[in-house]
């Protein structure tokens, strides 16, 4: 599956974690630093823990879940600067508002053409609302 | 109204490029089914019966004549010549082709329109009052805060895969014209006791299968917060709402389950750390938004006034018209004008091309090239000097919108149906003809006064059927279409929820019942008591005893 990192085809990263936040946690937190969490998962729990992750997987299990994109936004706002990678149902049509609420890595799902899916950030320019990448709303330019 | 700056332009320009790649994507095989599904609807196409059907935003139900003639003109180039308007202030198109879709976009986008979150799991277009800014009752014009929310709402990213969709109505008078109450958001602009303008919310509301009124969340809300809050309701909607079953999944369900005050506690946490931040709306931009509303260039009373009496004793009906479809305004001379959308041939709220261009045109004559349609399914013409109206009435006969039968038995509301919508279970286009058939006598109408007859073909409610003083629900039973009614609704601002009156009704006897309904209230009535204040007043009993004592025919 591809990796697209900062708006790049991303070669050498690091893989998926396959460690549950919720494992992470009752396992005593302290054998790894990257988790795989979704719209399950307690966030109260995830924004407390954050600062001992690199890495926060969030996995979308399917198209319509909104869930991760909230989360995301929120722990972005609450500081956190790991990696906040989008898995599992992840296509080109979604990954522009998904950096706009604060991932930064995208596992995009394996019938999608990378090339293509790098041309989808900034496809609309315009924006009427602040969110995760600190520009304002159109109107405060 | 507003008019688009580059952003806006931009905007939607970039959103019909988008959409064009998408749909091209799909049509070579490169989108999964169920994955356009979401991209289409979000973009206002659904895959209906027959056809394709494309859903235009009409914000808060605001048109220049221009865009109502793109409408047009869209009609006959890619549809059979007509359109609908929904109960959300929008257009629809019935027959449009997939493939087409894109070159539609791109010509509304000439037009600073668009089809955007028309439909789907976002938040849809906000709705109002269709007389802010000129009824004589109004506390605050609604229309600069739609523009904001429109604004705020447009290709939000974060809240484009909602549990399920999201409506936002709001009123600005003590009556509330814009059914505030049954939407996922209800907004009453309102002055409190310091004299300052802001917002009382009202959250949990809807009709559907799950028909509730919305409850109080936030007393007042300081109007440069609101996006703010609405921010924070979204983010705990999003967050909490259920996603394992889509009939459970609007915010009222989640608001029901945890209580409206723990809701409540739940917004304001998250509003803690929004308020006072990015989304503070500077009273430069709520001013300059404001700017784009102030209203046309009236004439001076003593130009705009005119003494009709002499053209009522002409013209008879021209009285009644302008006693039916006529509002006070609240410039000296003017009058708000209502255009039934209800006329004997056509389904209710659909218009011709020919209609719209019409339309078009007299609002350029006569009403400062402006419109705005309902979510009763209607059309207004806001600003019409009484001097001008004998002469629109009788250029409205021309295009056949001159029925005099706003708010009356006829004016109903009307979901397309079985004829048209791939969930219904039931006709309701055959049953609006049948009333019109039936109960062709005008002053008969007149006689039975205020009265609303809202009628949805499926328990999914588009009809607003909750809300009638009589509703009618149309579903399946056995192979066969049957008629549930329901009395006492009200979406203004003494909301409530019809109940149910008993079994169901056969098709063909329909019209029977509901002239049944009707023979019980002109006989129990007390004067100037309306339908609704009769059912409230002696309850169901005679009703039913007229409906079901004498009528053998109903279903199982």
């Amino acid at each position: 599956m591809a990796l697209i990192k900062d708006q790049q085809l991303s070669l050498d990263h690091a893989t998926t974690p396959e460690l549950r936040f919720a494992d992470w946690l009752s396992d005593g937190q302290n054998n790894a630093d990257a988790v795989l969490a979704n719209g399950d998962d307690d966030l109260a729990s995830l924004l407390t823990h954050a600062n001992k992750l690199s890495m926060i997987a969030l996995e979308f299990d399917t198209f319509a879940d909104g869930r991760g994109f909230s989360m995301a936004r929120i722990l972005r706002r609450a500081g956190y600067q790991g990696e906040i990678r989008a898995v599992g149902d992840v296509a080109m049509d979604r990954i522009d508002f998904m950096q706009r609420v604060g991932f930064n890595a995208f596992e995009l799902r394996d019938d999608q053409e990378v090339t293509e899916a790098l041309s989808k950030f900034g496809e609309v320019t315009v924006h009427f609302q602040p969110s995760a990448d600190g520009k304002g709303p159109a109107y405060m330019a | 109204m507003y008019a688009y700056n580059q952003y806006d332009q931009a905007l939607v320009d970039q959103r019909v490029d988008q959409y064009r790649d998408q749909t091209r994507r799909y049509l070579a095989g490169e989108i999964p089914e169920d994955e356009f599904r979401i991209l289409r609807l979000m973009n206002g196409l659904y895959i209906q019966r027959l056809a394709p059907m494309l859903r235009v935003a009409i914000p808060y139900g605001l048109m220049k004549s221009q865009q109502l003639r793109a409408m047009a003109e869209i009609s006959r180039v890619y549809d059979k010549g007509y359109g609908h308007f929904t109960t959300r202030q929008n257009m629809q198109f019935n027959w449009p082709t997939l493939e087409s879709v894109p070159d539609i976009l791109a010509d509304l986008a000439k037009v600073q329109m668009h089809a955007i979150q028309t439909s789907g799991a976002c938040i849809r277009n906000t709705t109002t009052d269709p007389f802010a800014g000129v009824s004589a009752d109004e506390i605050e014009d609604t229309r600069p805060w739609c523009e904001l929310i429109r604004q705020w709402s447009s290709l939000h990213p974060e809240f484009a895969y909602l549990p399920r969709k999201f409506k936002i109505a709001v009123s600005g008078s003590a009556s509330d014209r814009a059914a505030s109450q049954v939407h996922d958001v209800g907004l009453h602009l309102y002055r409190n006791d310091a004299g300052e303008v802001g917002f009382e919310v009202i959250v949990g509301g809807g009709l559907g299968r799950t028909p509730v009124i919305g409850k109080t969340v936030k007393k007042f809300l300081q109007p440069q917060e609101l996006l703010s809050y609405l921010e924070a309701v979204l983010r705990v909607y999003n967050l909490n709402g259920r996603r394992d079953n889509k009939y459970k999944a609007r915010i009222k369900i989640l608001v029901n389950a945890v209580g409206v005050d723990t809701f409540g506690e739940m917004v304001e946490a998250e509003w803690e750390q929004l308020k006072g931040g990015d989304l503070r709306l500077p009273w430069s931009e709520i001013d300059r938004v404001k700017g784009f509303f102030t209203g046309p260039d009236y004439l001076a009373a003593e130009h705009a006034e005119h003494d009709l009496s002499r053209a009522f004793a002409e013209y008879p009906q021209f009285a009644t018209w302008y006693r039916q479809n006529t509002r006070d305004h609240k410039q000296g001379g003017y009058r708000i004008v209502v255009v039934a959308l209800k006329n004997q041939l056509q389904a209710p709220g659909d218009v011709s091309h020919q209609q719209m261009d019409g339309m078009a045109a007299l609002a350029d004559e006569f009403s400062f090239g402006e419109l705005r349609s309902t979510h009763d399914q209607n059309l207004v013409l806001a600003d019409v000097a009484q001097r001008d109206l004998l002469a629109l009435w009788l250029k409205l006969q021309d295009i056949d919108l001159a029925r005099a039968n706003v708010g009356t038995l006829t004016d109903m509301i009307n979901c397309p149906g079985l004829d048209f919508c791939s969930l219904a279970n039931a006709e309701t286009l055959v049953l609006s003809r049948q009333i019109n058939e039936t109960f062709d006598d005008i002053d008969y109408q007149y006689d039975i006064g205020d009265i609303q007859l809202k009628i949805s073909g499926c328990i999914n409610a588009c009809g607003h059927h909750h809300v009638g003083h009589i509703g009618v629900l149309g579903v399946e039973k056995g192979g066969k279409q049957v008629y549930q009614f329901t009395l006492g609704g009200s979406a203004s601002e003494d909301a409530s929820l019809g109940k149910t009156l008993g079994r169901s009704i056969e098709q063909d006897q329909v019209v029977v019942v509901i002239g049944q309904i009707l023979d019980v209230y002109v006989e129990l009535r007390e004067t100037d008591e309306t339908f609704l204040q009769l059912v409230r007043r002696v309850g169901f009993a005679p009703f039913k005893e007229r409906v079901y004592g004498t009528h053998q025919r109903s279903a199982a």
